[in-house]
């Protein structure tokens, strides 16, 4: 088989379930939105964008995200130290996975071995195998670890160090953090870009997304986006991702992860933190978790198309047929 | 209409949060807890909400219906500011601000030596998914280990010096229900913290029975004839059932020494461990004082916590004294 002919196949898989998946995509499709301080998950029929029903979560629930199948999406329940995984296209719960400690944010490595779990209430990064949840190593990681990104061979996991206002690299071969670097006040999302050269973390503390050259381990610029910079989320298309600028009067800012500029910047109230991205990457959806709602930007008319209410602190939305991660 | 009060309380809560709370988060370098300062503002403004409740119900049994009628409402006053302090979340936060770091770095132990504290659910796995009857459980058992708490700051010498400011109050309000020392509401914390460590803590989103409980213990204490009748009395803590808690003389009984109807909401464990009073009467509150200190201390904020301090002290390092001395 030819080196053309191997790269085809996979391209072939891929268009057909993208094919398949923009079938589901113009039916009816659910989306799942974690309310953290309500302890429950909301689901939210795509095409009317009206909530159609909850189910309970856990105790102190914090993110949810899809596992990189979309077989399930986990919720993280950082007190009564568990996983819940429900099923992503009918909101069915799953299962539970207990004594997963503290979990807040999580993580799975590009090559699918490792499941990762910050503890940020206890100052810890849990590494897990991915294939069975088993702890393989607790990595005490002060202050308070919040987001995680990894490189692509799937060598290192990045952590922002929220109160201790570092970047912590912690090294999966060994297990062991190798090192930290200093960045600006309450670093909170962090993402890799698809050349797999800079970190972007955003400083909640302060307006901009810190760039991190992170083989020299150095700042190289800061793209300054708005108030409370937060989290990511890529475009899909490669180039782009969003930030999210958590405050009440908060934005959506898009930067471009080529030039390290922004390019466009949406509207979006309550503090969006989370974010979601249809597959045709005409909508993204935000948890707003001042609001208590679930804002949704048209992205080819720019601005606050949908916003629908939902339970209190929304922390985390996903859905099946979303854009590429990268 | 629902989703209308809602809205209302989340542009309220947004705005207290947005020109207030994150501004001072941010210039103090807190950020970090920006989402707590969030929550923390809701919780003030629910505590409000509850307060206003509670006035807007007791006040007029007070008025029409009093257990006592007095001349006036002076010696409330005191009482009031420890209510306000209470339910807008000031001792709270004291509470959290002194005990978070210690229970944290336990927590943070344990789980480096691989020990994950076990909760309600891990026994009942069925609860996982019924999160009100989980609620209910909890409130069962944390009723039951307040009752326990109770009791023992009656029995104990130094922790009835604290205690005894809550009791101090002749004119028994609703406001009296957050009449406590301050030292005595960080052992609360404490004992709280600890019950958490052996068996969770309940689901924390039942906003509304939380109010209703509080109303409860507010209710508890309001000057009113009002009673949950013969057989309310066995379900729940009423007004009448409570004054005889807060008797001035205590039924002659050996059994009451140290007091009786110990329980706060449920009476069950009055009944069970023997200290369940019963009785028609309406008997004065208060204690009978022993010094003039103790008597000028009865309507003082800052003489109250200084007063629990020096018979805290006294009571740790003299000779044992409780509710019967
Ligand atoms: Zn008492
Ligand atoms: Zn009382």
């Amino acid at each position: 088989m030819s080196f053309v002919q191997r790269m085809k196949l996979p391209l072939l898989t891929g268009l057909i379930i993208s094919a398949l998946l923009s079938i589901s995509a113009a039916q009816a499709e659910t989306a799942i939105v974690l309310n953290s301080v309500d302890e429950n998950v909301s689901f939210i029929d795509t095409r009317t964008y009206k909530e159609t029903g909850r189910a309970p979560a856990c105790k102190e629930p914090h993110h949810l995200i899809a596992t990189p199948d979309d077989s399930s999406v986990i919720v993280a329940c950082a007190v009564s130290n568990e996983l819940v995984f429900f099923d992503p296209a009918t909101g069915k719960e799953q299962k539970r996975i207990k004594n997963i400690s503290d979990p807040y944010q999580l993580g799975f490595s590009p090559d699918n071995k490792w499941f990762v779990a910050n503890s940020l209430r206890l100052d810890r990064v849990d590494l897990y195998r991915a294939a069975d949840y088993s702890l393989v190593a607790r990595v005490p990681a002060a202050k308070t670890p919040s987001h995680m990104a990894f490189d692509k061979a799937s060598q290192f996991v990045f952590i922002t160090l929220q109160d201790s206002n570092e970047v912590l690299a912690i090294d999966l071969k060994t297990q062991q953090p190798i090192w930290k670097v200093p960045v600006g006040p309450t670093p909170a999302g962090i993402h890799m870009t698809p050349d797999d050269k800079y970190l972007l973390v955003g400083i909640m503390g302060a307006d901009y997304v810190e760039v991190i050259d992170w083989r020299a381990r150095k700042t190289v610029k800061k793209i300054v986006t708005a108030k409370a910079a937060h989290n990511f989320l890529a475009r899909g298309d490669g180039r782009h991702v969003f930030v999210s600028n958590r405050s009440m009067n908060g934005s959506i800012s898009l930067v471009d992860m080529q030039t390290l500029t922004e390019v466009e910047k949406y509207d979006v109230p309550g503090g969006p933190d989370d974010m979601e991205i249809r597959a045709d990457g005409k909508e993204l959806w935000a948890t707003a978790r001042f609001a208590r709602k679930v804002q949704v930007v048209n992205l080819e008319q720019k601005k606050l198309a949908y916003s629908i209410p939902v339970g209190r602190s929304p922390h985390g939305v996903s859905f099946i047929s979303h854009a590429p991660r990268q | 209409m629902m989703q209308l009060l809602t809205d209302l309380f989340i542009t309220i809560q947004g705005w207290l949060f947005d020109t207030f709370v994150q501004p001072v988060l941010f210039a103090l370098g807190l950020a970090s807890y920006v989402e707590m300062g969030f929550e923390g503002v809701e919780f003030v403004l629910l505590g409000c909400i509850e307060l206003a409740i509670a006035y807007a119900l007791m006040r007029p049994l007070e008025a029409w219906w009093p257990a006592e009628k007095w001349a006036e409402r002076r010696a409330v006053k005191v009482d009031i500011i420890y209510s306000v302090l209470n339910r807008m979340g000031v001792i709270p936060l004291v509470v959290f601000v002194l005990l978070a770091p210690v229970f944290m770095e336990l927590e943070s132990w344990l789980r480096f030596h691989d020990v994950i504290p076990r909760q309600l659910e891990d026994w009942l796995p069925g609860l996982d998914t019924k999160p009100l009857a989980s609620f209910v459980i909890y409130l069962v058992i944390l009723d039951f280990a307040e009752y326990w708490r109770h009791r023992l700051s009656h029995t104990f010498g130094w922790w009835w010096a604290l205690h005894g400011i809550h009791h101090s109050q002749r004119q028994m309000s609703f406001w009296t229900d957050s009449r406590n020392h301050l030292l005595d509401d960080v052992i609360a914390g404490v004992w709280f913290a600890c019950l958490s460590l052996l068996i969770g803590v309940p689901p924390g989103h039942f906003i509304g029975l939380l109010i209703a409980l509080r109303l409860v213990e507010n209710l508890s204490h309001t000057n009113t004839r009002l009673d949950f009748g013969t057989i309310g009395d066995y379900l729940i803590v009423g007004p009448r059932y409570h004054r005889w808690h807060h008797a001035i003389d205590l039924p002659a009984d050996p059994r009451f020494q140290k007091g009786c109807n110990f329980a706060i909401l449920l009476p069950i464990w009055d009944i069970l461990f023997g200290t369940l009073y019963l009785e028609k009467g309406l008997p004065p509150t208060g204690i009978h004082e022993q010094s003039a200190e103790e008597i000028a201390a009865r309507d003082n904020f800052w003489a109250q916590q200084k007063l629990g301090l020096v018979l805290f002290w006294k009571a740790l390092t003299g000779p044992a004294k409780s509710r019967s001395a």
